[in-house]
């Protein structure tokens, strides 16, 4: 028998500050510079206005829950003993929207419109990943 | 163009867990059924459509598939795959044929055998930032619980959609799951991905559907209760919606503009609309769906079930053949089953599941979620 390993991101040319940033404890994302849009995904254009000149600007972390689910039937055997587990969408504070994971909250207390802020799950030397947990600040 | 293009035979095979039938066995039972309805002997098609989402095993992404099936070989076939808007969308290409004037008589075909391939609704691993553990059920229930926090609505509103398609499927001699289910039992089956629930979902199926089309001036040498197509419509947008800031997650833009297109061709609106096939992959999508397609207000599409309104009896019957939800989903081969449905509603040939002197039936897909819809509108002659 051999253990399944969960399947962890592979940065690409667009995604690759993303997850610099965030093993280094950083929220950033590409801010436009030609509109002000701060988008996410990452992407190579900008999708309100297609110009290609960005900035990677650092995030409040600050976001609230926007929608989320309970995922109860797991779709890989990697996340089989997760189960059952929040799938969350949270809309940062500067605006984009991102799927990601609420941490230290039970799943029944997590609630549209509640505040979270993001925190950074260290799985190796090599990935971070970005997570939320209920507000602390303010 | 509206009443360019007839459909004159239509075939459909058992849906279920067909592990002993292979896909070209599956794509002939759908096409010979389909050549006798129409009376039409298949050397008098001219070309063909596919709308299939994994073609057979040894058939590669290419159309072969149904030409090997069929042996029906030196005429043009083309693979469609738009998502779960596919059959629709092979569908809208075949009238496209015809009305082009390339073709006279053209077959569609959408089938599928996802039951032993695998790969059905697994999570997208490859895209660095997507890869959440998240799944088809998981995609749209994120949606369905955006909409239920902003209208207020509970899951007892969800089960109302099972309990009424389960009903119709349970009339249904060719549908996957065959039984009612009581609004109990829906709620306290096991959760896949909350707020959906076993019931709250459609199953994976196989299947295989057909369609023949000709040009309307042609189809009363095939029958004289032929089908003319009166209306449809393709919307694409972005693949990405949750993502994109201007989203609601109240309804999908695609249906909308998929509806629009269609009811302006065939010269109708929602209100003409007799009965409707509506993709109803999850139970909170039809609710939805029933809105986009402007059979009521936003937020109204509960009530609408709650009241009856969309059952066999009611004044816009929403899935009488039982839907996704218990009629299953062969993803390709859906979107024809739907044009099979309404075909025969409209001929009068519902059995038990009949409903009332129809005279406009729609079909409807959406994938994505929400990334793809098709729309196709049928009247009767
Ligand atoms: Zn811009």
């Amino acid at each position: 028998m051999f253990a399944i390993e969960k399947p962890l991101p592979r940065a690409n040319e667009d995604t690759a500050p993303y997850w610099a940033a965030a093993h280094k404890g950083e929220l950033r994302l590409q801010r436009c510079d030609d509109c002000g849009h701060v988008r996410f995904p990452p992407s190579a254009l900008c999708p309100r206005c297609l110009s290609q000149h960005h900035e990677w600007v650092k995030l409040s972390g600050r976001a609230t829950v926007f929608s989320w689910i309970v995922v109860h039937q797991s779709q890989h055997p990697a996340f089989n003993g997760d189960t059952p587990y929040n799938v969350t969408i949270v809309e940062l504070e500067e605006g984009p929207r991102m799927h990601t994971h609420i941490v230290d909250c039970p799943n029944d207390q997590i609630r549209i419109g509640m505040p979270v802020e993001v925190v950074f799950d260290r799985v190796n030397d090599e990935v971070t990943l970005p997570k939320f947990r209920p507000a602390k600040s303010k | 163009m509206k009443d360019q293009v007839a459909v004159i035979g239509v075939g459909c095979t058992k849906f279920g867990d067909l592990f002993e039938t292979s896909y070209e066995e599956l794509i002939c039972e759908a096409a010979f059924e389909a050549f006798a309805d129409a009376g039409i002997d298949p050397a008098e098609i001219q070309a063909a459509y596919l709308g299939t989402y994994m073609p057979g095993p040894s058939g590669g992404k290419a159309a072969v598939s149904l030409g090997d099936a069929l042996r029906l070989y030196d005429i043009p076939i083309t693979r469609v795959e738009n998502y779960c808007a596919t059959g629709t969308d092979a569908f809208r290409n075949g009238c496209l044929a015809i009305e082009s004037g390339a073709c006279d008589v053209v077959l569609v075909l959408g089938a599928e055998k996802l039951k032993d391939r695998g790969g059905r609704g697994l999570p997208r691993f490859g895209h660095p930032l997507l890869a959440k553990g998240n799944s088809a059920p998981g995609l749209f229930a994120l949606a369905a619980n955006r909409y239920m926090h902003t209208f207020g609505m509970g899951r007892e509103m969800l089960a109302k959609v099972a309990v009424k398609n389960h009903y119709n499927g349970a009339r249904n001699p060719k549908a996957h799951l065959r039984m009612e289910v009581t609004e109990e039992k829906v709620l306290k089956a096991p959760i896949i991905a909350s707020p959906f629930g076993l019931f709250d979902c459609c199953p994976t199926t196989d299947g295989a559907a057909a369609a023949i089309l000709c040009r309307a001036d042609l189809a009363k040498r095939f029958r004289s209760d032929y089908i003319p197509v009166k209306g449809y419509g393709l919307a694409v947008t972005t693949g990405r919606p949750f993502f994109d800031p201007t989203f609601d997650y109240l309804g999908f833009r695609s249906t909308q503009m998929a509806a629009r297109q269609a009811y302006k061709m065939a010269g109708a609106t929602p209100r003409d609309i007799s009965f409707a096939e509506v993709h109803d992959c999850f139970t909170w999508t039809e609710i939805s769906n029933t809105e986009d397609l402007g059979f009521c207000e936003k937020g109204q599409g509960g009530s609408l079930v709650a009241e009856g309104r969309t059952s066999l009896s009611g004044d816009i019957p929403i899935n009488p053949s039982g839907g996704l939800k218990s009629f299953g989903h062969p993803i390709g081969a859906s979107g024809v089953r739907m044009i099979y449905e309404c075909v025969k509603q409209l001929q009068g040939q519902g059995g038990e599941r009949q409903v009332k002197n129809p005279k406009l039936g729609l079909a409807h897909n959406v994938g994505g979620p929400g990334a793809v819809s098709c729309v196709i509108i049928l009247g009767n002659n």
